[in-house]
């Protein structure tokens, strides 16, 4: 059997080159017999991790190769012999990249040299002409005794001959000859797409690809022997590939990781600086003396850290949240670095241990081996300056942010494969508003039937084909949020660095999971909105009335908020604002903080799976008996009910019942969530049930559990993280329960944020009696503000609610008003020094109403005699009260009013949301007509009543826990009601669920205690008449027949447009277009 | 879209709407493609009808109406009643459906056919303004962005923008606005634009006794032909188009047309297309005027015909395809040239035949054959599977033995072309026989996958 190791092999990280992963690479390359394959990407290492990764699990060799396409064309490939050389191969991409700019790279025979040592070097020749001779000898000079040239098969004219040429040419040389593929997919059927992929590389469509498609052909991957058949005149080039795979030794395991030292205090060992700081934290945090409990917990972790050498890890957390809270910035762990005392009394998490019961091996587990993965969410205005300080700190050559590796999803792969393809655009847009955003399943042909496209026509079949290959597959690389890696050496002889798109970033080339694959330190510097908005809060709270608070001094457990809670009244607030959460809250009946937790890991998909979401509620309600087989569990479950929820839970079980050593029990843990399908589970389920029934479980309780636990799966929520997130989910509602205004103001200068737009916040502060004021070009500043009002604070909308006007504009109003506000829209535009255009944007937000009473069409017909310049002559003549004279004196015009409809439909386009009377008000004749009746009298049906209602679409929701139910919140002038979408309705139904903005249905009324939900049974797509609303005046004549109150010609109903496309136009231009919110 | 039937009117589709959305709206929705030259000939050859018919004074007035100045022509056809139901019975007789009004002003009248209460109406002068007044502004002929800004003032139709202050309107939207407005009250004089757009260059000649014999016609025509050249030289243009206009005194009007291939400005030559013609024309009673235009010009500069004096000047051909192919029919005389296709007969496209190379060639050291069987020609062939070149094949009853032979070449079906190419792969492979012969043959299929092929072999070409 022939020996044989594939050399040249593009992975998709080769992007939009390579059409295959480094997973189905090497699992054809298993099968087929190769016994070593080298991933070589395009100048990039991005891959080779993951092709790492494959390697372990097929057990082909992986050769860490790289293919460095020089600026003058040259292309070689190289592979780095031992870790040196790998660190060379890093700094030199890192330049490369470094000098190119985002995405590029830009190398030279030069840097070729520099940083070759050690690197084996294999020249890819086209023909064998001059070029190649004199690349050649350059190669073979640069790398003595390295130096390789690489014949590879094209299945073009005169094939053998240029070969033949080839190999004299090397031997001339005195390089040696290697056999590659120049591999870019894994099998031949992966042809169609990587000439598709070129097409969008390239930016033209496949008719006109012409030339540019890949012309060699075969470029997948033979067996060892058809590679010996297809060089048959050159055996020992096949036999070479099998040596220089053995010259290349390096594995991407050797790279070790090594903490950096800045953390450390003077004189003492990093474990010893932790202790230290550990203790002084514990006294901090507990002056009464540290609870014995505590003290142990503390002590077990610090020995664990100590026997893992994490002690570096945690001190670099430990900088990092201090310097935040040195400038004022909130910030909190979250995930299941809250299971750790040591982090608690740190201050990076806030879960005190000493009430909660913490697995520390949940957090960090001996066995695993790698480091513990700590996030700490900061308010996202902020977090820029911890990333600045963390560059200052450790220095950009030790300091990164992870890349993301941005794949193509349903939606982006079908609107570029359809532009490959040719398709116009309008039938590309048609079908991928069908899809639903991060859908994996991509465009089926059922999508385009519903659409009456035609399927018969192939290019559309080819694309929904093509377009559902290509999704997954990596098109660019982003920038992480906020994982940073820190080094003590220089990162980039660790890994590739590259430029990010914004200015003063660098990303490497590798993702997170990259990252925790080879076991190096991540630190998550995340944004939370939240944090923001109660940042916002808190500082209004100061501000206006005189309250310091801070997330921790927040009145705990106070009772008002918790009523508020379980009325489910909690839109805008952290977490629960979810339409799944607020269906819970009223079942649930949050009393304490613990009941938060719960109702925050309770609406999970694991939970839900696992069914233990209607056990756990039906024991709270009293209704089920709550009994624990043993003592032992009633310990671990006792605050659950019995019924485990957390993942934490779900470990502690396998311990207590099972047997298992904690760091088994994370082992399961982790087994159930990544080899949930393939089987890797099962060894656990054995032990598990063996161990159960060993300890006098009966069968079936153990069968049960399992199943419990095995629902957890990928979707397990830990405890720890879910008291983070409860601790702000309270503050939240506390600021919303008790100063709704502020909480409104904090949130709208949040946005965008959470599930609901700006008009359902301010309705919802307006139902809780805030006053909501406009925007007004003399009170408004940018952000939302709070006036005093009789004797509360009204919200002032902000400059940020007019869309299309820049900040520095509104910041130069509000400036200029500083002396005296302004007297009419010549003034405004004289002091304020702001383009016309910036005026004519506030006219549209009737942002000159409130200030001079001046109604839109007015305000813009006094801009539009407006010029770009005041004339200084003007300005020079100044009045009686010192302002300027007014260029032109002018008759009054009186202009036709706008329709209360217009200007509700206006309110809508330019600030997102209105003061005026809700737009389906506007409709309710019509509506009524066809029996649709308010939500507010929908949700007062008896259950089981059939109801017809209607309602502009809010939020539509598909969450992964509800087994594709669509949930859908409508709304009118009367309130909300939700909506329930079964699977099959969704399927008939499917476009009107995905783009109807005015939806109308019909169905049943489901009631559960205070929980209504209407199940549809039809829909109805209403947008239509929402088109219509620029045309409504508002309240309508009782009459219809009574024409005169309008006059002939002032009823716009009256005026049939004689030409359809006239009349279409103004239609679309004065009614109302929403954008719902769509959630996953 | 750009335009629908009534039934589709009828049934929601709009003009502006995205042709996928109309075809998910209406199944077996019948879409075919706009053709607005088509469109714009078809209305020049309505506008030559009327002409003929109605009134002396005739305009086409693009996309979609005509011009009339019914002024002093009514009279012989019985009144504008009689002439208003003539003409769209004519009209409608032919498929042509049709909006009239007749109005003392050219805007009034636009304005009215398009958005007017009735399809058909006469405006007396004294209810211009009252029958203006409920229009919308779009039937002024403004452009699009002053309607937008009109209508988010809230002035929507005519009567509310004449109601408007004058100064301060022109302050806001220039000069326009209050011409159109004035164009259409009849305060405003608005010169009748003819058939022809004004920028044509054109060149005139009238006589006081008409003219009929032929060789007076040719002479005329070379005399125009020099002052069109003249004309054509002030601006540096040369005529692509020439239309010859005949106005004969019986006020009908012969025409000849004649296209170059590239920009042309000599006398000479010009004088020679359109003279080949002549014999075409019918004097009739005799002729009056003669126009010469120029209706389609492109930029011509004066070039050097040779860079040196060594070089062989490059020969014009331009003379000799202008003549071809105003003798032969449209089409018939092309170029052939490369296109980038990897499937033999595909790789070669008709072109204009005094087009410029389109940069492609193919690749010289891929040999191609210099004739190519079409279709390629079946042949029975003895080959090792799966990639060897044919030890044999028998083409015409003739047997051929290998000698010597390249390959193989691997082309892939186009498989966005059509399904049957989606697999296809064709395995070429150049071939030389004992007489020195070389074939170019193939087989289908790559000889592994038989989805690929049948593996039946074809001569596809013969080498020099």
């Amino acid at each position: 059997m022939t020996r044989y190791a594939e050399l040249q092999c593009a992975s998709h990280f080769s992007f939009l080159r390579g059409a295959s992963s480094a997973e189905e690479l090497f699992a054809s390359a298993a099968m087929l017999g190769i016994e070593a394959l080298a991933i070589t990407d395009r100048n990039s290492l991005a891959g080779i991790v993951r092709a790492h990764e494959a390697a372990k699990a097929t057990g082909v060799r992986l050769i860490v190769g790289c293919r460095l396409v020089l600026a003058d064309g040259t292309d070689v490939t190289v592979y780095p012999t031992d870790r040196s050389a790998y660190a060379r191969l890093c700094r030199m991409l890192s330049i490369g990249k470094g000098r190119a700019g985002k995405g590029k790279c830009e190398l030279h025979w030069g840097d070729l040299a520099e940083w070759g040592e050690g690197l084996i070097a294999t020249l890819a020749p086209d023909a064998a002409d001059d070029i190649t001779a004199l690349r050649l000898r350059r190669l073979a000079d640069g790398f003595p005794s390295r130096a390789y040239m690489a014949l590879t098969l094209r299945r073009r004219p005169r094939d053998f001959l240029r070969l033949h040429e080839l190999v004299n040419m090397a031997a001339q040389a005195g390089v040696p000859t290697v056999a590659t593929n120049d591999v870019l997919f894994h099998a031949p059927e992966r042809r169609m797409l990587q000439d598709v992929m070129t097409c969008i590389r390239e930016g033209v469509t496949i008719d006109d690809a012409g030339f540019a498609k890949n012309r060699h052909a075969d470029r997948y991957l033979k067996p060892p022997d058809e590679m010996a058949r297809l060089f048959r005149l050159w055996p020992e080039a096949v036999a070479r590939s099998a040596d220089l795979a053995e010259r290349c030794r390096f594995r991407l395991d050797e790279l070790a990781y090594q903490y950096p030292h800045e953390v450390v205090d003077d004189g003492l060992t990093a474990q010893a600086t932790l202790e230290k700081r550990t203790w002084e934290g514990a006294s901090a945090r507990y002056p009464e003396g540290v609870p014995d409990e505590v003290a142990a917990t503390l002590r077990h972790e610090l020995g664990l850290i100590e026997s893992l050498d994490y002690a570096p890890y945690f001190l670099t957390v430990d900088a990092i949240v201090r310097f935040a809270r040195s400038q004022d910035i909130l910030c909190q762990g979250r995930g299941s670095a809250a299971n750790s005392a040591v982090c608690y009394v740190l201050g990076v998490t806030s879960i005190d241990p000493s009430r909660n019961s913490l697995l520390f091996e949940r957090f960090v587990s001996q066995e695993r081996r790698e480091p513990p993965d700590i996030d700490v969410d900061f308010e996202h205005q902020r977090r820029e300056e911890v990333i600045q300080w963390v560059y200052e700190t450790y220095g950009r050559h030790r300091a990164a942010l992870c890349s993301t590796v941005i794949r193509y999803r349903a939606k982006g792969a079908l609107r570029d494969v359809g532009k490959a393809m040719g398709l116009p655009e309008d039938v590309i847009g048609l079908l991928s508003s069908q899809i639903w955003g991060w859908s994996t399943e991509g465009a089926e042909p059922k999508h385009a039937e519903e659409l009456n496209l035609n399927l018969d026509d192939r290019r559309l079949r080819l694309t929904l084909d093509l377009a559902r290959q290509l999704i997954g597959t990596p098109r660019h690389l982003s920038q992480h949020p906020g994982g940073f890696v820190l080094t003590e050496d220089r990162l980039d002889e660790l890994v590739p660095i590259e430029p990010a798109a914004m200015e003063d970033r660098q990303v490497i080339e590798w993702d997170k999971d990259d990252v925790d694959a080879l076991a190096m330190m991540k630190v998550d510097v995340l944004a939370l909105g939240m944090l923001s908005c109660m940042r916002r809060g808190f500082d209004l709270l100061r501000e206006h009335k005189g309250v310091d608070l801070d997330l921790a001094s927040v009145p705990a457990e106070d009772p008002r908020t918790y009523a508020m809670i379980r009325k489910a009244d909690t839109l805008g607030t952290f977490q629960i604002e979810s339409r799944a959460q607020m269906a819970m809250l009223p079942r649930m009946k949050p009393r304490t903080y613990y009941d938060l937790v719960i109702q925050v890991a309770i609406v999970r998909p694991g939970p839900i799976q696992g069914d233990m979401v209607h056990p756990y509620l039906r024991r709270r309600e009293g209704l089920e008996q709550v009994d624990y087989p043993t003592p032992e569990l009633e310990r671990v479950l006792g605050k659950t009910l019995g019924v485990p929820l957390f993942q934490e839970q779900a470990m502690q079980v396998a311990m207590v019942c099972a047997g298992f050593s904690a760091s088994e029990a994370d082992q399961l843990r982790r087994a159930m969530a990544t080899f949930k399908h393939t089987g890797g589970v099962v060894n656990f389920r054995e032990r598990l049930m063996g161990g159960m029934i060993e300890r006098g479980y009966t069968e079936e309780f153990a069968d049960r559990t399992v199943s419990q636990l095995e629902g957890f799966g990928s979707y397990g929520f830990p405890e720890s993280h879910a008291a983070s997130f409860a601790l702000i989910a309270y503050a939240s509602s506390w600021l919303k329960c008790w100063h709704p205004e502020i909480f409104c103001a904090a949130l709208l200068n949040s946005q965008p944020m959470g599930f609901y737009a700006p008009a359902q916040i301010v309705r919802d502060a307006r139902e809780h009696g805030v006053e909501v004021r406009p925007v007004c070009v003399n009170a408004s500043r940018w952000d939302c503000t709070l006036e005093p009002a009789d004797d509360r604070l009204a919200v002032r909308l902000g400059f940020n609610r007019v869309s299309g006007l820049a900040n520095d504009q509104a910041a130069a109003i509000v400036a200029a008003r500083a002396e005296r506000p302004f007297a009419d829209v010549d003034d405004v535009w004289r002091r304020a020094g702001v383009p016309a255009a910036a005026l004519v944007r506030l006219a549209e937000a009737d942002a000159f109403q409130p200030a001079f009473g001046l109604a839109r069409r007015e305000a813009l017909w006094a801009i539009k005699a407006l010029r770009d310049e005041p004339l200084p002559l003007f300005a020079a003549a100044a009045r009686d009260d010192g302002r300027p004279a007014p260029e032109i004196a002018e008759e009054a015009v009186r202009l036709k009013a706008m329709t209360a409809g217009r200007e509700v439909a206006e309110d809508y386009r330019h600030t997102g949301l209105t003061l005026r009377r809700h737009p389906v008000a506007f409709l309710r004749d019509e509506l009524e007509r066809d029996r649709f009746v308010t939500c507010a009298a929908a949700n007062g049906l008896r259950d089981g009543r059939s109801v017809r209602t209607a309602g502009l679409v809010l939020v539509r929701q598909r969450p992964g826990s509800a087994k594709n139910v669509t949930f859908i919140t409508i709304e009118d002038e009367s309130g909300i009601a939700n909506l329930v979408v079964w699977p099959d309705l969704y399927e008939k139904q499917r476009r009107i669920v995905l783009t109807a903005s005015l939806l109308g249905i019909q169905g049943r009324v489901q009631r559960e205690g205070d929980v209504i939900h209407l199940i549809c049974a039809r829909l109805f797509d209403l947008t239509p008449l929402l088109s219509s609303l620029g045309e409504r005046e508002f309240p309508k004549p009782d009459d219809r027949g009574d024409g005169a109150r309008f006059g002939i010609t002032d009823d716009p109903r009256e005026r049939r447009p004689l030409m359809v496309s006239a009349g279409e136009a103004e239609r679309h231009e004065s009614g109302l277009k929403l954008k719902s919110r769509n959630f996953h | 879209m750009t335009a629908a039937s009534p039934a589709a009117l009828a049934l929601g589709v709009h003009p502006g709407m995205a042709v996928a959305k109309a075809q998910a709206l209406i199944a077996g929705l019948e879409v075919r493609d706009a053709d607005p030259a088509g469109d714009g000939a078809a209305l020049e050859r309505l506008a030559v009808w009327a002409l003929r018919r109605y009134s002396p004074v005739v305009a086409a007035d693009p996309p979609d109406g005509l011009h009339l100045d019914m002024a002093g022509a009514s009279h012989l056809l019985g009144g504008e009643a009689a002439f208003i139901a003539d003409l769209s019975r004519r009209l409608a007789d032919s498929g042509v459906a049709a909006r009239i009004a007749i109005a003392p002003t050219y805007g009034a009248a636009h304005a009215l056919a398009r958005f007017g209460p009735a399809p058909a109406l006469i405006v007396p002068p004294r209810d211009l303004e009252i029958s203006l007044a409920p229009l919308p502004i779009a039937a002024l002929r403004l452009d699009a962005a002053a309607i937008e800004s009109l209508r988010r003032l809230g002035v929507d139709t005519v009567g509310e923008l004449a109601a408007l202050p004058r100064a301060p309107l022109a302050l806001r939207f220039g000069p326009e606005v209050s011409r159109r407005l004035d164009q259409a009250m009849g305060r405003a004089s608005e010169p009748f634009e003819l058939v022809e757009a004004p920028e044509l260059i054109r060149v005139r000649r009238a006589f006081a006794e008409p003219i009929a014999a032929p060789e007076t016609l040719a002479r005329y025509t070379a005399k125009l032909a020099l002052q069109l050249c003249e004309a054509l030289e002030r601006q540096g243009l040369g005529a692509r188009r020439l239309d010859l206009l005949f106005h004969r005194v019986d006020n009908r009007i012969e025409a000849i047309r004649a296209g170059t291939a590239k920009p042309l400005r000599d006398a000479k030559r010009m004088t020679r297309l359109l003279g080949d013609k002549i014999e075409t024309v019918a004097p009739g009673f005799g002729i009056e005027l003669m126009t010469l235009t120029a209706t389609i010009a492109e930029p011509l500069h004066y070039r050097a015909n040779a860079s040196s004096l060594i070089e062989p000047a490059t020969p014009d051909l331009s003379d000799l395809v202008d003549t071809l192919a105003n003798r032969m029919a449209h089409g018939t005389l092309y170029r052939c040239a490369p296109t980038q296709s990897e499937v033999p007969e595909r790789n070669v496209r008709r072109i204009e035949p005094l087009a410029e190379p389109a940069g492609v060639t193919w690749p010289a050291d891929w040999p191609r054959p210099s004739r190519l069987i079409c279709p390629p020609a079946p042949v029975e062939a003895m080959a090792l599977l799966p990639d060897h070149p044919p030890v044999s094949f028998t083409w015409g009853g003739i047997r051929h033995r290998v000698k010597r032979a390249d390959g193989p070449e691997r082309i892939f079906g186009e498989w966005w072309v059509r399904d049957g190419e989606l697999e296809a792969v064709r395995d070429y492979f150049q071939v030389e026989d004992e007489a020195g012969e070389r074939f170019w043959l193939f087989r289908r299929g790559d000889g592994e996958d038989p989805n690929t092929g049948d593996h039946r072999w074809y001569l596809h070409g013969i080498f020099a």
